[in-house]
């Protein structure tokens, strides 16, 4: 659920925040614009008005200077357009001309230059020109400029408004595509089921999301090969303790049933096993202690002899083992009693399945940063094709029930070795028996 | 009853072939289903009790093969695996009970009636025909109310017959029923055992079939055979 939140207001977010600066950024220089464009075309068109002013007094200072005192009447008239008018007069006052009759001595008291005005309810911008003895003001009705500026600003600024929308637009679809394989991603977790562990397939994830499927099928493969082997071992552990109780209930059972002499045979049976129940819950408890972690402090390092020691030591046949110790002694990089277990494990089953007297070899020799325990025998071991299921947990021989082990004895060692960097083989001999090879790394640590 | 037990675990397949004949059934017992297929091939088995983790082919495989071959013995699984999927899977195959490791003695002894009961087409434990009428729980006989005493094998052959139903019963059939594989078997025995049934229970009882064996009488003729 978090990471669905997580993807969404990404998306949320990344439109909101870039949609904004555009919105914000395109208004600015909108604003920009309109107040620069503004002030040019009062500029322009002030100056056009002046120019104006300048031309008709240069035409009207060409009149003779008695025609222009003749009569009190204008002697010119302009026909008045909409929108600009002009009026010429003496300094004394004497109109000589003028287009708008109407404006009847408004635009009379105008002071030289620009100014504003407002007449029969309009506003102008006049300019008062004066020249010789000759006053010209010219006028402009500021409705037009209005109506001109907005014009000028409508086609100026609506392309700028269509390429907002169309970048926004943009904006939009671009982060919905470029987030599209994040959004496959959410919406393939949300679909699978929580047991699900298979891995999460998305087409064409770009390179920055890869790392993060990898990571998360990696870890799904991982809980996945947990989660299966865990269900093994429940079940193969289920029925190898049910099958030791199984037989001591049904014996037991038998014993109270039975005349004395045949109920001593049944307990004998029953204690029989009782002791294969024993040795399963030992391994158990070994393979238990070798998953857990262990501190490096905790961990009592000893040397190989202590540990060839340690396994015989247990081993209630050990007379028939020979051991040939080829180097000084070395320390091992494993736990006491995990590394004596590992050897104890593999030298109980050469004992197991090497008829008595036969006797069994122990090698110990050091190579590189390795120790190897190299175990010979003349066992009656299975054909050397199913030498791999030796390792497997519960994994038994199909004869001879009475050197039934617990079936987790090399499986220990094999978890042993992969716990600690050691590796276990084994070969067969071309004379029957078999040669198993443990392996485990030197310590740098001291010996204890 | 001829019961074949299969099981590879030593321990567990001295003490199930101890317990049923206690309970008073002819038991073989075989540690890899391959000679547990070969002896259901030979023998007349009643039942069969079927461990699932055989070392060489699953329980399963040799159970699913024998319902493919239209063999209707009762088949009573013995397992250690206890998850659900597991047990409906077994009863799919074609067992006809399941009972999970660690089991109790008088449970399988109870089960083992109930399926041989089933499997003879019967939901009581008395079966009655004619004047006879006998138990196969308590293993008692009675011959117009009155109890007969038989021995181990004799009942086993009466109720053998009465399983069969007027079926016809070889000496064959009838040896593996009373004597497995393991016991030398005297040539007449059988014959010995069906005189001492007609002696006890009335001679109209067992009928012999010439040259094929034995059948169980009408009960009109054992009615008739007794008021004589």
């Amino acid at each position: 659920m978090k990471l669905i939140r997580a993807e969404m207001s990404l998306r949320r977010q990344l439109l909101l925040t870039l949609s904004l600066s555009f919105c914000v950024l395109w208004a600015l220089a909108a604003l920009w614009l309109y107040s620069d464009l503004r002030i040019q075309m009062r500029e322009t068109l002030d100056q056009r008005l002046a120019a104006s002013a300048r031309m008709v007094a240069g035409l009207v200072s060409q009149l003779p200077e008695d025609a222009r005192r003749r009569t009190t009447q204008p002697m010119l008239s302009i026909p008045p357009s909409t929108g600009v008018a002009c009026q010429v007069s003496s300094l004394s006052g004497q109109i000589i001309m003028r287009t708008h009759g109407e404006f009847a001595g408004q635009l009379d008291a105008t002071a030289p230059g620009f100014s504003n005005k407002i007449i029969d309810g309009e506003s102008w911008r006049i300019f008062t020109h004066i020249e010789d003895d000759l006053k010209i003001t010219t006028a402009d009705r500021l409705t037009e400029r209005v109506m001109l500026q907005r014009n000028v600003i409508l086609v100026a600024v609506l392309p700028f408004i269509v390429a907002l929308l169309g970048s926004l637009i943009m904006l939009w679809l671009g982060i919905r595509r470029g987030l599209r394989p994040l959004e496959h991603l959410r919406s393939e977790l949300a679909c699978r089921d929580p047991e699900t562990l298979t891995p999460v397939k998305i087409s064409n994830a770009p390179t920055e999301l890869l790392p993060v499927i990898d990571t998360l099928n990696r870890l799904l493969v991982r809980t996945s090969d947990t989660l299966k082997r865990e269900q093994r071992f429940t079940n193969d552990a289920a029925h190898e303790l049910r099958t030791p109780l199984t037989a001591i209930k049904t014996h037991v059972q038998l014993a109270s049933r039975l005349p004395s002499e045949q109920a001593h045979e049944a307990l004998a049976q029953a204690e029989a096993g009782i002791a294969r129940l024993q040795r399963i819950l030992d391994q158990l408890l070994i393979l238990a202690r070798v998953e857990v972690e262990y501190p490096d402090s905790e961990i009592a390092y000893v040397n190989s002899k202590v540990i060839v020691k340690t396994a015989l030591a247990d081993l209630t046949d050990h007379e028939r083992i020979t051991v040939i110790q080829k180097d000084k002694p070395v320390t091992v990089n494993l736990p006491h009693e995990l590394a004596a277990a590992a050897l104890r494990n593999l030298l109980e089953n050469s004992l197991r399945h090497t008829p008595h007297p036969s006797p069994i070899t122990l090698e110990v020799q050091t190579k590189a940063q390795n120790v190897i325990f190299t175990i010979s025998d003349r066992g009656d071991w299975p054909a050397s094709q199913s030498t791999h299921n030796l390792t497997q947990r519960f994994w038994q021989r199909n004869d001879q029930t009475n050197k039934r082990g617990s079936g987790l004895g090399l499986a220990i060692v094999a978890t042993i070795c992969e716990r600690f960097g050691g590796s276990l083989e084994f070969t067969a001999r071309d004379d029957g028996g078999l040669v198993a090879r443990l392996t485990l790394p030197i310590s740098e640590h001291s010996a204890r | 009853m001829h019961i074949l037990l299969i099981e590879d675990d030593e321990l567990i397949g001295s003490g199930v072939r101890t317990g049923l004949e206690l309970a008073g059934y002819t038991v073989d017992w075989f540690t890899c289903a391959a000679d547990g297929r070969l002896a259901l091939a030979n023998l007349d088995s009643d039942l069969v009790v079927l461990d699932l983790g055989l070392p060489d082919i699953d329980g399963l495989t040799l159970l699913r093969e024998w319902r493919a071959q239209g063999l209707t013995v009762p088949v009573l699984i013995l397992t250690a695996r206890d998850a659900v999927a597991d047990r409906i899977t077994g009863l799919k195959m074609g067992a006809d009970d399941y009972l999970l490791k660690p089991f109790d003695l008088d449970e399988l002894t109870a089960r083992v009636q109930a399926l041989l009961r089933r499997a003879a087409g019967r939901a009581q434990t008395l079966i009655e025909h004619g004047t006879i009428s006998i138990d196969s729980n308590s293993r008692q006989v009675w011959r117009d109310d009155a109890e007969v005493e038989l021995t181990r094998r004799e009942f086993m052959l009466l109720q053998k017959l009465f399983n069969a139903r007027g079926g016809i019963l070889d000496i064959e059939q009838i040896k593996d029923s009373l004597y497995g594989l393991d016991t030398e078997v005297e040539s007449n025995a059988v014959n010995v055992h069906i005189y001492h049934l007609r002696r006890k229970l009335g001679s109209d009882l067992i009928r012999t079939v010439r040259g094929l064996g034995y059948r169980l009488g009408e009960p009109e003729d054992m009615t008739e055979g007794c008021l004589k």
